[in-house]
């Protein structure tokens, strides 16, 4: 195969085994563990817990005489308690004893009895201390090493009797780089790139290529989310929205400027409290505020604000500590050196901001805020970009169209059949209700419906219909003299005074207190009387928040608006209906009194403005200049071909006014009367103890005097370059993105119970190199890639997976599945129909209806996010780390693929591999209409099968395929293809799903067959594995 | 159905001799926790229940409108609650401000049922009540959480704070699949006939937590497709697909010979088993094989897709073809106003086929080792909430006591567990704390709660957490 063929450097890393069994003690690797697991829970820091106040997390108590007799006496295994208490027949003096339910294993006790008898070499804890560089003199000429990293790993494979294995090939190498540095693919151009690249540097050219991308900093944003817990909604109960996501530009800003780590770290933690503090710095803490915050009725304000205060604790110190310091909200830590009242003084860094224990609905971010532009933004270069598109886009748009005739005569049609057969039966109103609100409402003897102000919120109305063979329905709003100004509704808003704004209608052929999601009736068009020029009667046809019909304002007649059904309803089979209604202006824009029809024949109004249906009378040859480009432009305006021209026109509006214009983030900040820190009685809210002021945990090294007792000088103590744990975890983490593992594999603990390092040499060489550095991200990642380590071969020998299963010691190279976020992206770049923009608020691709709307408050919260709006045009073909995150329906298909909920703070995820993933790689219309585009890319390639293919395979794998590959495709190829010649409507049916334009030019058959040659290619494991 | 007497770990077993060991941890989660203590774990001891069906109340039942019989409120109407039996306990921001706290005595007419004598609303649990004799139940279940959503949590994952693994995660961690081609835990959401005070419920409630994510839940849809993208996109044959699948694992054997990687291997068997999942699941949705007499037992509801009726029914064949874990959501139990205007329907909804399915699953020889459990996430105040009449009350959330109960699957019918104070304010004898009620299920499952664990984050985590726990002996058969 052609990865093997490629191979253009071999070098082999070898080194005298030595056995374990042999290899000295290592008190962190060997002993610490042992301790910690089956000890410190009765013997070590928790005071609560200990039993017979005898500690063995500390040195002087381990070594200390007691009554006569010696815990541990170095080297002399029978003056030793904790030996005999090990080994004793005695069960009541057994340790651990019977009921810990924990037991040493033989193996176990002979490592402590060689300890003890070996000097009971004794270490702190090996996190706690700081790193140091190791030497790295006598091992100057290892063969094959690229840098440092290669000596250390070699020490552990010769340990381990491993080898390492000859470098990958280059295709394999400018895959991987690409997925490991991007997040994306490379095209099949990038890879003939760097393969024609003879020069003996292309490998760190192209590294530093990959750094230098814009996508580098998506790729490692994706990362943060997780630990950040980033989302666009607040996730408790309603759920509502919020606005973070400028918040998320910075850091994309940040690791593509290479922003050193420590400033990356004072500034999402203090960047408010740094003299002269900039907008962008006061943005980039909004970190700690992506936590989930509760606006529930019913919940107590001071228990909500101690949750966000412990959820702050939680993430900082599991995201730069890499310690649990959770564990002691309630009791002193059983295993790490952190008291309940280390916990507490934490705590106070975090507790001093003026947030509010119910706050953030309706769409409105919690205090405390601030207003700013984008950081990505800045350079106006995109800016200046899409004025250019946007004219170019605009005159495209205004391009008369070939349909223009057949749309005139079919207009006229309508225009002149308006009317025609219809007939208007009044439905009985027989219930009215609002879900979780007391419904004010009334019926009045003419048969109108009344809703008093402000207690209708969005109302639910059965009504019994009469009607057979109902084609539609209309709402009548009749004015009132007690409505503003004697209008239609109760609106107040500007421009909207005694109006309303009917942001959605849904309906179902149902009795019941609410509309049936999963029955609801399709409409097929929106007309209204009169509209105001903002908010026209289509506007109602899709659930948003903010858009809807509204007749504006000054209006005192009655006003209707009709909606067409997609197919007829009969009063004989389904007798009654509900109708939801919902208002916009988080519902205060309400209508007052209305009447519903139901209708049959003709509807009687037009969306068609009165002045293009008179032009529609003049014969074409008699209109003047004037008319005939009204008429164009009008029907350009409407004509379906041209509607994803138009999205992509008001996509590119709104980027451009999001690139420009101010938005709302949330911010840390200190209150003119911060609260008061106490200790928690059991992590109670309502129980409070002793008052504490900031401060950093007691068992860690302590802060240089000096530094402010606030954020900033917590910030500032996590990265003085001596902090034992700040630059390790940050490495580990790294690490951790492209190895597949951590060196401390438990990536969100380090402390005694956590994995103790595989490598912890180069653990510190790494931290030291990243803290030397001037903590240098894309130095450290650079150093990464460079080692042989990293570039060695991923191919898996039976003998190879039995001695190193996980791959720890690194005996072959990383190879695993793709993130959630990046298999969705491969296909969409392989497919061509990735919008490769950076940054901006998140989007709304394809998703499963209603999924929001069945578990949401949609009609009667003012909480936004309730209902679920799709995107057109390239929003659905955004980077998915920009899918809106909603807290309590996470995007599916992104959830099957293991990507956390983000609901916590998440320091590693899980690469599980399940059917459901199978089925949304085959069924998920995104997944499928990236095939039907990838396909047309195909088609286009070559007019010659086998060609075809190749193509395929090089733009998706960055290799060609094999013999038998083409021939395997090939027969896929021929057999659909007949298929489809069969049956061309069910080609057709394939073809249709998604929203992208198809080539009208390709043959159905055709395109649907190689559609499935394309939905091969991506479904295959390499597709979506990084090798 | 192929493998459907196959457990998982036979499944496994069998795949351990093809793949290795490597492959067998992909298999499980290519997890990196794996290297760090995850390990499947085997029963303690012989389970008594093989599947769950487990009914969520969600919103909180009151439970002296129910199960929990205080005549001697009649007395006390429209008095102020006691001191002494409030003890300053806290309340929700939503009565803590009422200027009284009347009592309110439950509306309903009680009854003795069965040969256990349960005092129990007849009026509008008239069927249940029939099953009195064969159903555990507690009346002194508690909790420390006070509103919806820190409360369910607790009730379903052990703990308030959102990010742990739920009852169904751990039991389908613990004992696995039994049929390959259908999930081990599924979640249903049935929706109640009165949707008027529903509470939000999300996929947090069903999520896997730190256990590997092949535990969560995965959620059947009444409408729609039953599991998300089980469908084959329009113009899709079920034989093209086939095709399609046998193309991806051929390309997909030959990049194994080539990389050996047995994840690989993993994925190719993941895509037969979508294969034959999108094959069963038509079958299990589709009702018509059901009997005119299960229709009668269940009621005319269960023919129409969401209700609660229909779900307790398609809880019965999912049990039936190898589901561990079904979890089904019935919403609207909030009653903060309203009592008497919501209770009825609430009631409706759940009385017969809660009746059915004990029926039904005793008929099929599978009560015995199903568990089938009641209940929601707390209970609610004697003291009327809002306005207080003869007829209507509202009742606000209660933490210290509640109502709930268990049948079939090792629970000990017959039963009364548990006692309040006259007020259904305290607890007054044998409490049941959520901790110990988990302990109890995980026990009827086959695992030792203080042992059944899994190594998160350098920790052995447990279902019942680090606060004590204990199984209730009164409460197994």
């Amino acid at each position: 195969m052609t990865r093997i063929r490629l191979l253009f450097c071999a070098i082999l890393i070898g080194f005298p085994t030595v056995s374990q069994a042999e290899s000295p003690i290592d008190f962190d690797r060997d002993i610490k563990p042992i301790l910690s697991d089956n000890c410190y829970h009765c013997h070590g820091p928790d005071s609560e817990s200990r039993e017979a106040e005898l500690r063995l997390d500390q040195k002087d108590s381990v070594f200390s005489e007691r009554d006569g007799y010696w815990i541990v006496q170095p080297g002399n295994l029978g003056e030793s308690e904790l030996i005999a208490r090990l080994v004793t027949s005695d069960p009541d003096e057994l340790m651990p004893p019977a009921e810990s339910g924990k037991e040493l294993t033989a193996e176990q006790i002979e490592l402590m009895r060689r300890w003890v008898a070996a000097g009971a070499p004794w270490k702190e804890h090996w996190s706690f201390v700081p790193p140091t560089r190791p030497q790295l003199s006598n091992l100057e000429h290892l063969e094959g090493a690229r840098n440092e990293i290669d000596y250390f790993i070699a020490q552990r494979l010769a340990t381990a009797g491993l080898k390492s294995e000859p470098m990958a090939d280059r295709r394999t190498l400018v895959r991987r780089l690409h997925l490991d540095l991007t997040g994306l693919p490379p095209t099949a151009e990038q890879v003939e790139k760097f393969l024609a690249d003879n020069r003996e540097d292309a490998y760190e050219r192209l590294v530093e290529e990959l750094l230098a991308s814009p996508h580098f900093g998506e790729r490692m944003t994706v990362a943060w989310l997780d630990q950040a817990r980033y989302a666009d909604t607040n996730g408790f109960s309603i759920d509502g929205g919020r606005h973070m996501w400028l918040w998320r530009d910075w850091v994309i800003h940040a690791y593509n400027g290479n922003m050193p780590f420590d400033q990356f770290v004072i500034e999402q933690l203090a960047g408010d409290l740094l003299p002269n503090a900039t907008t962008d710095q006061l943005v980039a803490t909004g970190f700690n505020r992506n936590h989930m915050i509760t606006h529930e009725g019913g919940t107590i304000p001071a228990e909500n604000l101690a949750n966000y205060a412990s959820d702050r604790v939680r993430t900082t110190a599991e995201v730069f500590l890499g310690l649990t310091m959770g564990c002691a909200q309630c009791h002193d830590h059983k295993y790490d050196p952190l008291t309940q009242r280390d916990y507490y003084r934490f705590l106070a860094y975090f507790n001093t901001l003026e947030d509010k224990g119910l706050d953030g609905n309706s769409g409105v971010n919690s205090v405390p805020k601030t207003q700013a532009t984008s950081i990505l933004g800045r350079d106006q270069i995109e800016a200046r970009q899409l004025r250019r598109q946007l004219q170019v886009l605009e005159q495209q748009q205004q391009l008369p169209l070939g349909s223009q005739a057949a749309w005139e005569e079919q207009a006229r049609r309508e225009i002149a059949e308006l009317g025609q057969d219809l007939v208007l039966v009044p439905a009985e109103v027989i219930n009215v209700s609002s879900p979780n609100r007391i419904s004010e409402f009334e019926l009045r003897d003419d048969g109108t419906l009344f809703l008093k102000n402000g207690g209708g919120r969005s109302p639910s109305i059965t009504a019994k219909i009469t009607q057979e063979n109902v084609t539609g329905l209309r709402l009548v709003f009749y004015p009132d003299p007690s409505f503003e100004r004697g209008g239609l509704g109760y609106g107040k808003k500007e421009g909207l005074e005694g109006s309303f704004l009917l942001t959605s209608m849904s309906v179902s052929a149902t009795v019941a207190e609410q509309v049936d999601l999963y029955e609801m009736i399709d409409i097929r068009s929106a007309t209204a009387t009169a509209s105001h020029p903002d908010h026209p009667a289509v506007d109602c046809l899709t659930p948003t928040d903010t858009e809807g019909w509204s007749p504006g304002t000054g209006v005192t007649t009655p006003q209707s608006i009709t909606f067409q059904f997609q197919r007829p309803i009969h009063a004989s089979e389904t007798p009654y209906l509900t109708v939801m209604l919902v208002w916009g202006g988080g519902r205060s824009l309400q209508g007052g009194k209305c009447r519903i029809f139901t209708l049959s024949g003709n509807d009687d109004q037009s969306n068609i403005p009165l002045e293009v249906r008179e032009i529609l009378e003049v014969s074409p040859d008699q209109r003047t200049p004037q008319q005939g480009e009204r008429l164009r432009s009008y029907h350009v305006s409407v004509a379906p071909e041209r509607a994803n021209l138009r999205y992509q026109i008001a996509n590119l509006k709104e980027r451009l006014e999001t690139l420009t214009g101010k938005y709302d983030v949330m911010v840390m900040n200190t209150a003119k009367k911060p609260r008061k820190t106490h200790i928690l009685n059991r992590g109670q809210y309502d129980q409070p103890g002793e008052e504490v002021t900031a401060g950093v945990p007691a068992g860690l090294p302590q802060p240089p005097p000096g530094l402010p007792d606030n954020r900033l000088g917590l910030a500032q103590w996590l990265v003085a370059p001596d902090h034992p744990l700040t630059s390790r975890v940050a490495v580990n983490r790294l690490w951790q993105l492209f190895f597949g593992r951590g060196i401390v594999a438990t990536s969100a603990d380090f402390g005694s119970q956590g994995a103790p390092p595989t490598h912890p040499e180069l653990l510190d060489w790494l931290a030291r190199e990243f803290v030397d550095s001037g903590w240098d991200v894309k130095h450290v990642v650079k150093t990464m890639v460079m080692s042989a380590a990293y570039r060695q071969s991923s191919v898996t020998s039976p003998e190879k997976l039995e001695a190193d299963p996980y791959n720890q010691w690194l005996s072959r190279g990383p190879r695993f599945r793709l993130e959630a976020e990046f298999v969705r992206d491969s296909v969409l770049q392989v497919s061509g129909l990735l919008a490769n923009r950076i940054g901006g608020p998140s989007v709304r691709p394809y998703q499963p209806p209603n999924l929001w709307r069945e578990i949401s408050h949609y009609g009667s919260s003012p909480a936004t996010a309730q209902v679920f709006v799709q995107d057109h045009g390239e929003r659905l073909y955004r980077r998915s780390m920009y899918t809106y995150w909603k807290r309590t329906v996470p995007p599916p298909s992104m959830i099957s693929f293991d990507a956390p909920s983000r609901e916590t703070c998440s320091m590693q995820r899980e690469r599980t591999n399940t059917p459901l993933q199978a089925l949304v790689m085959l069924n998920d219309p995104q997944f499928v209409e990236a095939s039907r585009k990838f396909a047309e890319r195909i088609l286009h390639s070559s007019s010659e099968t086998d060609a075809r293919i190749r193509f395929a395979f090089e733009q998706a794998l960055a290799r060609p395929p094999s013999n038998e590959e083409l021939e395997i495709v090939r027969q896929t190829l021929q057999q659909e293809l007949q298929r489809f010649r069969e049956d061309p409507a069910a080609a057709a049916e394939y073809l249709e799903y998604g929203e992208s334009d198809r080539d009208p030019d390709l043959a159905v058959e055709e395109h649907a067959a190689w559609t499935t040659v394309a939905t091969l290619i991506f479904n295959l494991s390499e597709m979506i594995t990084k090798g | 159905m192929m493998n459907d007497m196959h457990t998982r770990r036979q499944f496994l077993a069998s795949g351990k001799h093809l793949l290795g060991g490597a492959a067998l941890a992909c298999l499980q989660g290519e997890s990196a926790f794996a290297a760090t203590g995850a390990r499947v774990p085997a029963p303690h001891f012989a389970p008594r229940a093989k599947r769950v069906i487990y009914l969520h109340m969600v919103g909180g039942p009151s439970q002296m409108d129910l199960f929990d019989y205080k005549p001697q409120m009649n007395d006390w109407y429209d008095k102020d609650l006691p001191e002494s039996i409030r003890k300053g306990q806290r309340l929700t921001t939503m009565t803590s401000g009422q200027a009284r706290f009347p009592i309110a005595p439950s509306k309903y007419r009680f009854r003795q049922a069965g040969q256990c004598g349960l005092w129990m609303n007849h009026e509008l649990l008239p069927r249940l009540s029939e099953k009195a004799d064969e159903i555990c139940w507690m009346r002194s279940l508690h909790t420390e959480a006070i509103n919806h959503e820190p409360a369910i949590l607790a009730m379903q994952t052990g703990n308030q704070v959102a990010g742990r693994p739920c009852l169904g995660s751990w039991a389908s961690y613990g004992l696995g699949a039994i049929n390959e081609n259908l999930p081990a835990f599924v979640v249903l959401v049935a929706i109640p006939s009165n949707r008027d005070q529903e509470q939000a419920i999300s996929s947090r409630l069903w999520g896997a937590g730190y256990l590997s994510g092949e535990h969560a839940g995965v959620s059947f849809r009444s409408k729609g497709d039953p599991i998300l993208y089980i469908n084959n996109p329009p113009g899709v044959s079920s034989a093209m697909r086939r095709r399609s699948i046998d193309g991806i694992n051929a390309l997909n054997e030959i990049n194994y010979r080539h990389l050996g990687d047995p994840s690989t291997h993993t994925r190719m068997q993941q895509y037969e088993l979508a294969f034959r999942m999108q094959a069963s699941v038509p079958e299990l949705t589709d009702f018509a094989s059901e009997s005119a007499h299960t229709f009668e037992l269940y009621g005319e509801a269960a023919k129409k897709p969401g209700t609660f009726a229909n779900s307790v029914l398609m809880a019965r064949r999912l049990a039936e073809r190898g589901v561990r874990f079904v979890q089904i959501y019935h919403n609207n139990w909030d009653h903060h106003s309203n009592v008497s205007g919501r209770m009825p329907s609430q009631c409706q909804d759940v009385d017969q086929p809660c009746y059915a399915l004990l029926e039904d699953l005793k008929q099929r020889g599978m009560l015995d080792d199903t568990l089938v459990i009641w209940g929601g996430e707390f209970g609610r105040t004697i003291y009327s909430q809002g306005q207080l009449s003869m007829t209507n009350y509202g009742r606000d959330h209660h933490p210290r006591c509640f109502s709930m109960w268990m049948a079939g699957g090792g629970a000990k019918g017959g039963t009364i567990y548990g006692e309040t104070d006259d007020f259904s304010y305290n607890i007054v004898k044998d409490p049941v704390h959520i901790r110990d009620f988990h302990a109890t299920i995980l026990h009827l499952l086959g695992f030792d709660h203080e042992r059944f664990s899994y190594r998160f984050q350098g920790l052995d985590q447990r279902l019942t957490g680090v606060l004590p726990a204990r199984v209730i002996p009164e409460l197994l058969a």
